[in-house]
């Protein structure tokens, strides 16, 4: 069986955040540290755990970026993903969704995977398109928002669980090859293993030239990016954490709260 | 001739969801932009009634197909029948709710119809030629401006609007109803419906609580949920609740997370935790009668719904907190005793 893996590299979470000159994107530093995307990374760990699960499966793991993404590859291997993919595109910032899909899509053709497993978004840009594209560019079923899933034992189905509105489950059976797109929650992400570190640094990657992929037309186009108006509606309290803590209790019991 | 905008109506069956006029209002916005004539879409297992009623209540032609098997959201059936349905009837826009099934099906709609696609917008405006939407990224930190030609059939945009980012207009119109209905054979499918499971936060007491003291991230680690339990303790009555990251970790159990995909709360009191705001959260919050942020960040999108914000790391504030609450407890008794 051959899954894979989408993955994307986006700012460390918590990072501080500037906006570039352009103001068309953030600012980097050498002091800017990168990770994968939260979702991949549950979607990695979901590949890897099935993998443990069955015999002869083989994860690839494939993102589309610039060079310094090749860390983002480096990593998914070293959590358990036997082969890397990079789709090498230098443009710095928002790449629409569809032609991120279209590239991977054109990359997974022929190549006969059985499950392809993408976050459910990514942290940046949050469209939470790039799954259920793919899924429709290859005419495959799609789960989006999946936060359980179970290979039936025939290996031609699944079953899956996907998270609507308020938390319940809709429960699907769906013949593979099929896309899921992974919920935050479904499993606990692990951290590499330092002897597969060691061989991931190691390891060729295959690297495909965007140049080389047709880019669909009529996308959107990104005017610019801005922090939100930031003045606070509300009241915001001053003084020593005591005068805080003072102020909010008398604000509290003037509402007959305490 | 003018364009036609479409939009694909929610429901539960019975009734028109509250989100359809939400992207009522935000068609009409769009209208105002673009020389359009609005549409409504309707797939459901039984859709006279509730086709008819919207249709004389908006003024405005619904295109309805009875579907079977779409009682629950159905992604490929609902996929291939809304392309049956658009290809019949072409729209320039195609506007949808950015919710677990718009999220799924709009994006690949965009692929069958070589379409633009922008998901969970928050607003519109009118920029030179074209269209400027407006979107979040980074959980709220950053706003992004998309720009859009002006669509049309031959290149059409997709959107999905973000719930709750537009009120949402209900529509006062009585005119006589004016609905095509269609028909659709659903095609084999290799997805099939199971069923569905409950939410883990069915049966918990968030909902009904009047105060709920939720924490997030800023707790840092598992053991400092004990301080928003600390917390919630000062009060005479509170639930504890948590943002989603919080239960993602395993720290707490799904059942105590507040937000779309958990419980939505609208207590008296809410205080929000080292809760940044992501806006799965805040959409589950915001109805909160009075809300409370703690958070170091102040840039935090929390502080932009609270009506009290205190710039504080909750890990130091809330013993703080707790402590001056015990104090005025013991004030308060012995001023009572000795009156």
């Amino acid at each position: 069986m051959k899954l894979l893996v989408c993955i994307k590299q986006v700012m460390e979470s918590g990072s501080e955040l500037e906006i570039d000159d352009s103001g068309q994107w953030l600012k980097y530093s050498d002091a800017t540290r990168f990770e994968i995307n939260k979702y991949d990374e549950y979607a990695i760990e979901e590949a890897v755990r099935i993998k443990e699960n069955l015999n002869g499966v083989r994860i690839d793991v494939v993102t589309v970026g610039p060079a310094r993404a090749a860390d983002a590859l480096r990593r998914g291997l070293g959590i358990g993903a036997d082969e890397a993919i990079h789709i090498l595109d230098e443009t710095e910032g928002c790449r629409p969704p569809a032609i991120t899909a279209a590239w991977i899509a054109a990359m997974a053709r022929g190549r006969n995977y059985d499950l392809i497993l993408t976050g459910i978004m990514s942290d940046d840009e949050m469209n939470g398109q790039t799954g259920p594209m793919i899924a429709q560019i290859l005419d495959l079923p799609c789960v989006s928002a999946t936060i359980k899933e179970e290979i039936q034992s025939d290996q031609k189905s699944i079953v899956v669980e996907r998270e609507i509105e308020g938390g319940a489950k809709d429960v699907f059976q769906v013949t593979m090859p099929c896309v899921l797109t992974i919920q935050s929650g479904i499993n606990t992400p692990r951290y590499p293993a330092l002897s597969k570190v060691m061989r991931a640094k190691k390891k060729e990657m295959e690297r495909i030239s965007a140049d080389t992929l047709e880019m669909p037309g009529n996308q959107p186009e990104l005017r610019g990016i801005r922090f939100p108006h930031k003045t606070p509606q509300g009241l915001v309290l001053n003084g020593s954490p005591h005068q805080k803590a003072a102020e909010l209790l008398d604000i509290l019991a003037s509402k007959s709260f305490l | 001739m003018p364009e036609k905008i479409a939009i694909i109506a929610a429901h539960d069956g019975k009734h028109i969801n509250p989100s359809t006029w939400e992207l009522y209002a935000f068609a009409l916005k769009l209208k105002g932009h673009v020389r359009a004539e609005l549409r409504f879409i309707l797939v459901g297992e039984d859709t006279g009634k509730l086709a008819e009623n919207l249709s004389s209540r908006t003024g405005c032609p619904v295109i309805a197909a009875d579907v079977p098997h779409t009682k629950h959201y159905h992604s490929e059936i609902y996929k291939k029948a809304l392309i049956h349905l658009l290809r019949r009837h072409p729209g320039a826009y195609v506007l949808a709710s950015h919710n677990s099934s718009g999220m799924d099906y709009v994006p690949a709609l965009a692929i069958a119809f070589e379409a633009a696609c922008i998901t969970a917008v928050e607003e519109i405006r009118k920029e030179g030629p074209g269209l400027c939407f407006v979107r979040a990224l980074f959980n709220g930190k950053i706003q992004a401006d998309i720009l859009s030609r002006n669509a049309s059939v031959a290149a059409p945009l997709f959107v999905t609007l973000r719930p709750g980012a537009l009120k949402p207009l209900p529509p006062d119109a009585k005119a006589g109803p004016q609905v095509v209905h269609e028909l659709f054979e659903v095609p084999e499918s290799n997805v099939m419906y199971k069923g569905q499971r409950p939410s883990p936060s069915r049966g918990s007491n968030l909902a009904r609580s009047e105060v709920v003291v939720s924490g997030g991230r800023g707790i840092v680690e598992e053991e400092n949920y004990r301080l928003i339990e600390r917390l919630a303790g000062i009060f005479p009555r509170a639930a504890t609740g948590a943002s989603r990251p919080v239960c993602d970790y395993g720290w707490v159990s799904f059942q105590k997370q507040v937000g779309v995909t958990g419980t939505v709360v609208s207590p008296k009191l809410y205080i929000a935790c080292g809760i940044s705001g992501s806006t799965q959260h805040l959409e589950g919050m915001r109805e909160s009668q009075f809300i409370v942020a703690i958070n170091k960040d102040p840039s935090a999108p929390i502080f932009q719904v609270a009506d009290v914000c205190i710039v504080e790391d909750l890990i130091e504030f809330i013993p703080v907190l707790v402590e001056a609450s015990k104090k005025r407890k013991v004030r308060e008794a012995s001023e009572t005793s000795g009156a």
